[in-house]
This record gives structure tokens, sequence and C-alpha cells, in this order.
């Protein structure tokens, strides 16, 4: 297993946002998570990521690994890297700027070579820089390299969130809610540059996806969260039967139409 | 699809590579070429005092570089940097006094220390931002000024006397024209310090600091060590600066050079300069002190003008002269490209939220 949860827990004061989910993830699976709003998917997120804090008990391994009490940047350079629900890209900085900082861990110059700019430091720079192009190219944002990132339309900063995860050239990816907002066609561009990228850098991906054509036709296994807890896991077609994953969603305010066309559907 | 966008792009690639050390030119030869060009200045400048304000002008580029790194770049609101240049002076004038060190072993020893004390004012950031950092630091900067005013061996509110001039090849550099030849070419080599640490990676960590803290943190970037690292450059320009101070003829410091007012004025020059440009801060370093200078005589009403510029500054012009040129060059040039490529961009350029 990469990913090894156990008995993770997060309460905000009286509210328990992940309440004693377990978590298994293969080496090179594509894992959908799905769940009503607030259920605890992204708290889930930054769990793993290390932006927040685990309750005591909790046990998080990577690749076989404790990071359960790691900061996010220790966990970063482990190989976890993932997207923001809200994007968070540097909109200050210029797009390859932003896939830079991405690739941070990776970039070896001390403090020195950086100051003086030594020849070692020009060297790196550009051979990072070239690497970047590459990673542009490939989400097709070649052309937008030196944009200031926060200029580009909503759907190129999602492609962009995309590409700053795997400049980290991670093992394994955290996508929260990547295809939001984003027209049907779109959504499938999105989703072919994820698997493309997948197959190419041999990844594992998490996705944490409402639209359920999405996770229907790109995970091998999905885990459902509400209030918090994982009430279900299995294939697609699995989940899809499965009565307490319909009763969650009915439940609650349905997020969109899709929702809705796929309970009735099922 | 993808593979269609692919290799549309990628035949596009090499358009949009580094604009950045490009060419062969090693990029310190364009500073030499300003230290040459700026050489004869003080034979143009007919008296000592003109000079006097030049190595004036040349000290507070120091300092207003160094606090543009550490506000304008890594974002982190301090108003501690002065206290830190007082650090310097009196570092370097304790050291060349004291122990009898040269200029040359007193300065380094001396921006030692500030970074140092830099690193200590770093801390507060950890936990704090914005308003209450600033206030963090202001506390922290009028200690250093109290505790300097109520110390007998730093010469208390009488101010230190008698700090030697720094030795050129032989010669003292004892007066504002032989001084200048000292202050300006460290005034340049701070700016091509500044330029290099700012496109290297370290500078790129410092600027996803202020972006965006947790963004950085999840791509990989250990926020509190390039907080630290921050705080800790913009200490050594403060700490230069503060020896540059202490040295110039008439080798004498004093408290109430480092006050709050001092601060303003400073971040006067990085807020109408442009925060976060570091070109930007060397003309509001130039502009600034030459408005400071020509208006010395109206001490009492000074504080309240640069005060109402920094508000309209802030209000009317958030990014300063720098933000202006930046506007005027880069944005163009993007708008240009957005609207030749709106045609033939991929579907997903096309898009919005
Ligand atoms: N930092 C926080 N402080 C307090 N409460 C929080 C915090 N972060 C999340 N929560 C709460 O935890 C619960 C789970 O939130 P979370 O964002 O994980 O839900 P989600 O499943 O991602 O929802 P959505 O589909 O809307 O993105 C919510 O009730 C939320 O209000
Ligand atoms: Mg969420």
């Amino acid at each position: 297993m990469l990913l090894e949860i156990k008995n993770l827990t997060k309460r905000f004061g009286g509210l328990t946002a992940v309440s004693k989910v377990d978590l298994s993830v293969r080496q090179g699976e594509v894992r959908g998570i799905i769940g009503p709003n607030g259920s605890g998917k992204s708290t889930l997120f930054n769990l793993i990521s290390g932006v927040y804090r685990p309750d005591p008990g909790a046990s998080i391994a990577f690749d076989g690994k404790d990071i359960t009490n790691l900061e996010a940047h220790e966990i970063a350079r482990r190989g976890v890297a993932r997207t923001f629900q809200l994007l968070r890209i540097f909109s200050g900085m210029s797009v390859i700027e932003n896939l830079l900082i991405g690739h941070h861990g990776h970039i070896r110059y001390g403090a020195a070579s950086a100051v003086v700019g030594s020849r070692r430091a020009w060297a790196e720079e550009r051979r990072v820089r070239q690497e970047m192009m590459e990673l542009l190219s490939f989400i097709g944002l070649a052309d937008y390299a030196d944009m200031p990132a926060g200029e580009m339309s909503g759907g190129q900063q999602r492609l962009l969130a995309l590409g700053r995860a795997m400049a980290a050239r991670p093992k394994l990816l955290l996508l929260d809610e990547p295809a939001a907002g984003l027209s049907p066609i779109n959504v499938d561009v999105l989703l072919d540059t994820v698997l493309a990228l997948k197959n190419r850098f041999g990844l594992t991906v998490i996705i944490i996806e409402h639209i359920l054509k999405v996770v229907m036709e790109t995970c091998e296994a999905v885990s459902v969260l509400d209030h918090g807890e994982k009430i279900a896991e299995g294939s697609p077609a699995q989940i899809r039967d499965d009565r307490l994953v319909i009763e969650a969603y009915l439940g609650k305010e349905m997020k969109d139409e899709e929702v809705r066309a796929f309970l009735r559907s099922a | 699809m993808t593979a269609d966008i692919v290799k549309n792009t990628e035949q596009r690639a090499g358009g949009g590579a580094s604009p950045s050390r490009r060419g062969s030119v090693h990029p310190i030869v364009p500073w030499i070429v300003a230290w040459a060009c700026l050489l004869p200045l003080p034979f143009l400048l007919t008296n000592a005092y003109t000079q006097y304000v030049v190595n004036v002008i040349c000290i507070n580029v120091i300092l207003a570089v160094g606090l543009n790194i550490v506000k304008g770049f890594a974002g982190q609101v301090t108003v501690g940097h002065m206290a830190l240049a007082a650090i310097g002076a009196y570092s370097s004038a304790v050291l060349s006094t004291k122990l009898g060190l040269p200029f040359w072993g007193a300065m380094p020893a001396a921006m030692l220390v500030t970074g140092l004390a830099g690193a200590i004012v770093g801390v507060p950031s950890f936990r704090l931002e914005g308003a209450y950092l600033a206030l963090a630091t202001l506390g922290l900067a009028e200690a250093v000024r109290i505790i300097i005013s109520g110390t007998d061996w730093l010469g208390a509110s009488l101010g230190y006397a008698g700090i030697p001039p720094p030795y050129l090849a032989g010669i003292a550099l004892d007066d504002y024209r032989s001084y200048y030849y000292l202050a300006m070419p460290l005034a340049l080599l701070g700016l091509y310090f500044a330029f290099s640490i700012l496109s290297s990676d370290i500078g790129r960590a410092l600027k996803a600091l202020r972006e965006d803290p947790l963004a950085a943190a999840a791509s990989g970037v250990n926020v509190r060590k390039y907080k630290v690292t921050a705080f800790v450059l913009s200490a050594l320009y403060a700490g230069c600066a503060g020896s540059l101070q202490a040295h110039m003829a008439p080798g004498f410091i004093h408290p109430n050079s480092y006050t709050i007012t001092e601060m303003i004025t400073l971040l006067l020059m990085v807020v109408f300069g442009g925060i976060g440009h570091i070109w930007g801060g060397v003309i509001g370093a130039i502009a600034v002190t030459l408005i400071d200078d020509l208006t010395r005589d109206y001490l009492q009403y000074r504080m309240v003008m640069f005060g109402a510029v920094i508000v309209l500054t802030v209000m009317f012009m958030p990014s300063g002269i720098g933000g202006l040129i930046d506007d005027v060059l880069v944005r163009r040039r993007f708008k240009a490209i957005r609207r030749r490529r709106a045609g033939v961009a991929s579907v997903v350029a096309a898009d919005d939220v």
C-alpha cells in the first residue's frame, strides 16, 4: 500500500469533521472520494498533506513510513502533492514560477550560489526551467509561461494548479474537485490530462469530485464519506447501488444537477 | 484531445522560454557598467553638502532594497528595519573603537550581528501576521532604541562619537567625496545581490510566502525557514547600511537617527517606489531622500506629509511607481499575446469558471 490511514479523526471544537476513517490506497490506483457537502473530504486531504494535524490516535503511513505528525512541507518533500479546492495558485507570480515553486524540493543550489548568482545556480535554473517548460507544454500552457498567473482564465488556472502539483514529481497526487466549474468539454480535457500524467509518471491519484461522471469513468475504486465517516467503499458500480450512499445524498441538499440525475438512474 | 493540445503547444513551446539569463553576458556586467558611469559623479557636484546627500541616497538605497526583500517579496510587515540599522551602526562603531577593528573587519562583523538580530525580529512572524507583526516588530525596535539611549558605554542620548573612517588602499575615506567611492559600489553590489536572490529559487520561495504560505508549504517550501531567511537577508542589508552611516564623516551616530520617524520615511521609499519592485525601491529612495532634504526646514509638517503620501499611494497606486512601470511593460505584452492567440488557443484557454 502506498497510503495507509488508520483511525483518522479531526475535530473542530464540537464538530467532528473526520471521524475514525481508515483508508488504504494501492500504488498506481486512481481512487475517488465522494460525499455530500461538508462531509469531510477536503479535511481528509488537509490531514494527509499536513495542513491540519490529526487528533491523537491516528496513523498515516506513506510509502511505508509514518508521516502522521510531519509538517506540510516535509510531507510534500516525500512525494505527496495536492491541489486545493479554491486553487490557491500564486496569482502574483508568473505561470512558470508557479511550477518552479511546485518543483522547489528538486532544485539544488545553495544560498551562497543564489546570492552571488554563480554559474552553478545559472545552469541549474536553466535546467529546471526547461523541465518546467516541458511540463507546461504537456498541460497546454506553454504559451503563457511568463504571464502573471492571476490573469489567466478560470479553466487555465485549474490546469495550472494541476501543473504545480505535478511539478513536484509526486508519487501521490491529491486532487480536490479538479473539475469544479468547468464546462463538460473541459472536464474531459482535464481528465485526459490527469490520466495522461498518471500513465506517464506512474502516479497514484486520489480525486475528490462532485461530478459523478468523473468518478465513474476514471476511478477504480470509490470511498464515500458522510458526516466525516467512511460509509462505503468499492468499485464505482458497487457504490452506485449502495443504499447508504443514496441515503447520504438524499438526506442532504444536493450539490448539482448531476447528483440528482445519478440518483434517478440508480 | 490531450494529444492535440500537447501537439499544438509543443510547436509553440519555444516562445515562452524564460526571459532572464539567456545569452552569454554575465549578469554582473551591467552593474560594472553602471559603476563606471557613476564614477565621475562627485566631480559634477560642486559642494560637499550635495555630495553628502548623494551618499545618504546610496545608504538609503541599501536600506530600501533590504526592506523590500522582507516586506515586498516575502510579504512580512515589519517596522523594525531602522532598529536593525541601529544595531549595525552601533556594532560597527563599538567594534572599531573599542576593539580597534578596521572598517573592513567591523562592517562584516556588524552585518553578522545584525543578521542574528534579524533572525530574532523574524521569530514573531511564525505566529503573527500583518498589523500584529508590525506591532511586535515595532516593540522590538523601540526596545533597541531605548536600550541604546540608556546605555552609557554606547553614548546614551549624547550619541556615539569618534568612529574612525574606513581606509581604502591606505587612503582615509574621511570626506564625503571619497566616501562616495565606498557607498556607491556597495549600493550597486547590494542591488546585484538582490536581483540574483530574487531570480533564484530562494526569491521565488519568498514570493510564494507572500502570495500564499499554505500553498507554499504544500509545495514543499519550509515556510518558517524562508521567513527567517527573509528577515536575515534584509537585516544584512540594514547592517551594512548602518555600518556605512557610522563610519561616514564625522563618525558620529545618535539614537535619534533610528526612531519611528526614520522608519516611516524608509517605508515611504519602499511603498512609493513600489512594494516588491527593486527598481521602484531605488527610485523611492532617491526621491524621498531628496524631498526629505529639501523639506528639512519644515520638520514638523514633514511626517504629516509623508504619512499622507503613504496613505494616498496605498489607496490609489498600491503597487507604487514600480507597479506602474510593470503595468505598462508586462501587462501590455500579455494583453497583446492574448488577443493574438484568442482565435487559436486551446479549448481550456477559452474557458471561464
Ligand atoms: N478550519 C476549520 N475550522 C472549523 N471547521 C472546519 C474547518 N475546516 C473544515 N471545517 C468543517 O468541517 C466540515 C467538513 O468540511 P470539509 O471542507 O472537509 O467538507 P467537504 O467534504 O470538502 O465539503 P465540500 O464538498 O463543500 O467541499 C465542515 O462542516 C466544515 O465547516
Ligand atoms: Mg471540499
